[in-house]
C-alpha cells in the first residue's frame, strides 16, 4: 500500500530525515517510535503534504502512485488521513458541517451522491456514540476551546467518518488520560479491517497495549535504527531509547 | 494650503447649490435648513488631518460638482419589489432619491405612526434645531441643509409594532452628473414600545451621493432591533449618521452589513442618557477592488449601569480600504459601566488597507471597559488542516473567510437577511478567489 524509499527531507534548510525506507501492506499496523526530535513527526507531516517540509531525496508510493505529486487535499481524497499531534482550532467553522463537507468531498471524488444533512447527522451520532462524545460537539466550532483529550477524540471522529485506507496518527496518545486513551484506542481498533493500514507515531509504549502493532520501528536522527515486532516496544520501555541509539 | 483652496471652493459650490434650492421655493423645513447651512459653514469640509476624518479621504467627494435632484426619477415597481424582504412586503417604506414615496410604499399597517417631519411635535422640533446647531459632523449638517422634508415614525407608549418594518432607500444614479440625496427619519419611541426595522440601501446605477441622517429617540424601556444592509451601486458615495438617545432601560441592538462603494462612511453617535440602557453595535463589511467602508463610532456613557457592546469585522481584498475609529466615553458618575469594543480585520491581499483606532476615555473609577483590534490574514495552519481533510485550497479558504464573517452575520435576527448576505455579500469573494 505504502512504499517509502530512502526518504530525505529538510525544513528550513536543516536535514531532518536522512534516508527512511518503510513498506506497509494492507491490514498492517506499524508503530514508529523514537526520542523527541528524532524525525517522527516530520515523517507524518511529509506524508500529509505539509508545505513547510521539503523532500530532498527518495520517493513515496501510495498504491503505486507517486504521493509527492499530490497536494494535501488530493492525498486525503486518495484515502490518507493524518491525525494531528496538535489539532488546529478553527473558530467559526461548525464541527458537524465541516465533517459533512469533508465526507461529501470524498463522495464527490468517488462519483457518488452527496449525503443529505439528516442522513449524515445519523451517521455522525453513531460515530460519536462510539467515541463517547457528547452531542454538543456537533454544534461547537471545530476544535475551538476543546480540551486536549476532546481534540484527539475529534481527530478520531474525523477518521471514523472519512474511513481512510491509511491513517497516520501522530502522537494521538499524548496528553490523554488513561480513560480517554482507552476510548480512543477502542475507536481506532473498531475501524480496523484487512483493507486498511495504520501508522502510529508515539513516544510511549502505553498506546501499544491497546492498539497492537504488527511492526515497531525506532527512528533516531532521521533514520530507522531498529525494526521488530511488539517485543521491541516493550524492550524500549524497560531499557530506554539509549539502548538503540548508542 | 492647496487643501484649503480646494475645500473652500468645494464649500462655496455647495453654498451656491443651496441658493438654487431656495430659489425653487420655500421648504417646510426652511428654518432648519438655514441653521444647518450656517453650521455647515462653521464646520467646513474636513482637511486631511481632521480628527473625525483621519482615515477617510473626502477630497474626491467634495470636489465633485453636484446638482439638485430634478424629481424626474422613476423606479419600476419590479425593481422595488425585488428589494423588499418577504416578511416585510406589507410593511415597507420606500424612499426614492431620499424622498419618501407613499405610492411605492406599503404602509397601511403603520400609517398612523407616520408624519412629515415639518409637522412633528414641539419636542421633536426643539430636538432638531438643537442638534442642527450643535452638529459635529459636517456631512450631517449638509444633509440637513438640503433636506426638504423628512419623516417621523412614532411608536406610542406600550405599543409593539407587529412584524418587521423595512425601509428601502433607492437611489437612481444620474449619468449626466452627480446628485445628492438626503433622506431623514426621526424615530420616536414611547415608553416600553418596541420596533424591529430592516433598512436597505440600493442604487439603480452609480453617480449619486446618499447622505442620510437618522435619529432614534428611545423613551424609558423602549426596545429597537435595527439592521442595515448597505448595497449601493459601486460608483456612488454613501454617508450615514445614526444618532441614538437612550433613556432608562432602553435597548438598541443594531447590525450593519456593508458591501462598500467608492466611499461609504457610517457615523454612530450614541448617548446612554439614563441608567440601565444598552446599545449593541455590530458590523460586517466585505470589500473588494477599490471599495471602502469606514465606521466612526462615539458612545457616551452618561449614566451608571449602562452597557455598550461593539463588534466590527471587515474582510478586505483587492485595493479596498476599511477603517474603524471608535471611542467610548465614560462620563463622570457613570459607574458600573460595562463597555466592550472589538474590531477584527481579515486581509486577503497585499494592497488592501485597514486602519483602526479603538479608544476609551474613562472619567469614572468603577467600570469594566475593554477594547481590541486584530488585523490578520488567513491562518496557514487552519488552511492546511482543512486541506488535509479533503477540502480544496479554494474551498478551505472560502470556508475560513465565511466563518470569519459568520459570527456577525448570524447575530442578525432576520433569516431572509442572513440568507441574502450569504448569497450576495460573501459570494463577492468567491468570484475573486477563482
Amino acid at each position: 500500500m505504502l512504499e517509502i524509499k530512502d526518504l530525505h527531507a529538510s525544513v528550513e534548510g536543516n536535514e531532518i530525515l536522512k534516508g527512511i525506507s518503510l513498506s506497509i501492506k494492507k491490514g498492517e499496523i506499524h508503530a514508529v517510535m523514537g526520542p523527541n526530535g528524532s524525525g517522527k513527526s516530520t515523517l507524518a507531516k511529509i506524508l500529509s503534504g505539509h508545505p513547510s517540509y521539503e523532500v530532498t531525496g527518495g520517493e513515496i508510493l501510495f498504491e503505486g502512485k507517486n504521493l509527492l505529486d499530490l497536494e494535501a487535499e488530493e492525498r486525503s481524497l486518495a484515502g490518507i488521513f493524518m491525525g494531528f499531534q496538535y489539532p488546529v482550532e478553527v473558530p467559526g467553522v461548525n464541527n458537524a458541517e465541516f465533517l459533512r463537507m469533508a465526507f461529501n468531498a470524498r463522495r464527490v471524488k468517488a462519483d457518488e451522491e452527496e449525503m443529505d444533512p439528516l442522513d449524515f447527522d445519523e451517521l455522525l451520532s453513531e460515530k460519536m456514540k462510539m467515541l463517547k462524545m457528547e452531542n454538543k460537539y456537533k454544534e461547537r466550532s471545530l476544535n475551538d476551546g476543546f480540551s486536549g483529550g476532546e481534540k484527539k477524540k475529534n481527530e478520531i471522529l474525523q477518521m471514523a467518518i472519512l474511513e481512510p485506507k491509511l491513517a497516520i496518527l501522530d502522537e494521538t496518545d499524548s496528553g490523554l488520560d488513561i480513560d480517554a486513551l482507552r476510548i480512543v484506542a477502542e475507536g481506532v481498533n473498531s475501524l480496523r479491517n484487512d483493507n486498511n493500514a495504520l501508522i502510529l507515531i508515539t513516544h510511549y509504549q502505553r498506546l501499544l497495549d491497546y492498539i497492537k502493532p504488527d511492526f515497531v520501528h525506532v527512528i533516531h536522527q532521521g533514520k530507522i535504527v531498529k525494526s521488530g515486532d511488539k517485543a521491541l516496544a516493550l524492550e524500549l520501555e524497560s531499557q530506554g531509547y539509549d539502548w538503540v541509539t548508542t | 494650503m492647496t487643501d484649503t483652496l480646494v475645500e473652500s471652493s468645494a464649500e462655496s459650490a455647495f453654498l451656491d447649490l443651496h441658493k438654487k434650492l431656495l430659489e425653487q421655493g420655500r421648504s417646510a423645513l426652511a428654518e432648519l435648513q438655514v441653521t444647518a447651512l450656517s453650521r455647515f459653514e462653521e464646520l467646513g469640509f474636513p482637511h486631511s488631518k481632521h480628527e473625525m476624518y483621519t482615515f477617510v479621504n473626502t477630497k474626491g467627494l467634495v470636489a465633485t460638482s453636484f446638482s439638485l435632484p430634478d424629481g424626474s426619477a422613476s423606479v419600476s415597481e419590479d425593481f422595488v419589489a425585488s428589494h423588499i424582504y418577504p416578511d416585510c412586503k406589507d410593511q415597507c417604506l420606500v424612499f426614492i432619491d431620499g424622498v419618501f414615496d407613499r405610492g411605492l410604499s406599503r404602509c397601511e399597517g403603520v400609517n398612523s405612526n407616520l408624519m412629515p417631519l415639518s409637522e412633528a411635535d414641539e419636542e421633536v422640533k426643539a430636538y432638531l434645531s438643537e442638534t442642527a446647531e450643535n452638529e459635529n459632523d459636517v456631512f450631517a449638517s449638509l444633509s440637513t441643509a438640503f433636506c426638504d422634508e423628512g419623516l417621523v415614525f412614532k411608536v406610542e407608549a406600550n405599543t409593539q409594532i407587529s412584524g418587521t418594518v423595512q425601509i428601502l432607500f433607492v437611489s437612481t444614479g444620474n449619468t449626466a452628473g452627480s446628485v445628492m440625496h438626503t433622506p431623514r427619519i426621526v424615530w420616536q419611541l414611547g415608553k416600553l414600545s418596541e420596533i424591529k426595522v430592516i433598512e436597505k440601501f440600493v442604487g439603480t446605477e452609480g453617480g449619486y451621493f446618499i447622505n442620510s441622517v437618522q435619529d432614534w429617540l428611545l423613551a424609558e424601556g423602549a426596545g429597537v432591533s435595527y439592521t442595515q444592509v448597505q448595497m449601493d451601486s459601486i460608483g456612488s458615495w454613501h454617508f450615514s449618521k445614526v444618532r441614538v438617545y437612550l433613556n432608562r432601560n432602553a435597548r438598541f441592538h443594531s447590525s450593519n452589513a456593508s458591501s462598500g462603494n467608492q466611499l461609504a462612511r457610517h457615523h454612530y453617535e450614541v448617548r446612554l442618557k439614563e441608567e440601565g440602557s444598552e446599545i449593541r453595535l455590530n458590523g460586517v463589511s466585505v470589500l473588494d477592488d477599490k471599495e471602502q467602508v469606514h465606521n466612526f463610532v462615539r458612545i457616551h456613557h452618561e449614566a451608571p449601569q449602562c452597557i455598550s457592546h461593539q463588534h466590527f469585522k471587515n474582510i478586505v481584498n483587492g485595493h479596498a480600504r476599511s477603517s474603524f475609529d471608535g471611542t467610548v466615553i465614560v462620563c463622570q458618575g457613570a459607574q458600573l459601566t460595562s463597555a466592550d469594543q472589538l474590531v477584527n480585520n481579515l486581509m486577503l491581499s497585499n494592497d488592501c488597507h485597514a486602519n483602526n483606532k479603538p479608544n476609551l476615555m474613562i472619567f469614572a473609577d468603577d467600570v469594566k471597559c475593554t477594547h481590541g483590534v486584530t488585523v490578520g490574514q488567513i491562518d496557514e495552519g487552519q488552511w492546511f488542516y482543512l486541506q488535509t481533510r479533503g477540502l480544496s485550497a479554494k474551498a478551505a479558504k472560502e470556508l475560513l473567510t465565511r466563518s470569519f464573517a459568520k459570527s456577525i452575520i448570524e447575530t442578525i435576527e432576520f433569516p431572509e437577511v442572513v440568507e441574502e448576505l450569504n448569497d450576495t455579500l460573501l459570494k463577492k469573494l468567491e468570484a475573486r478567489n477563482d
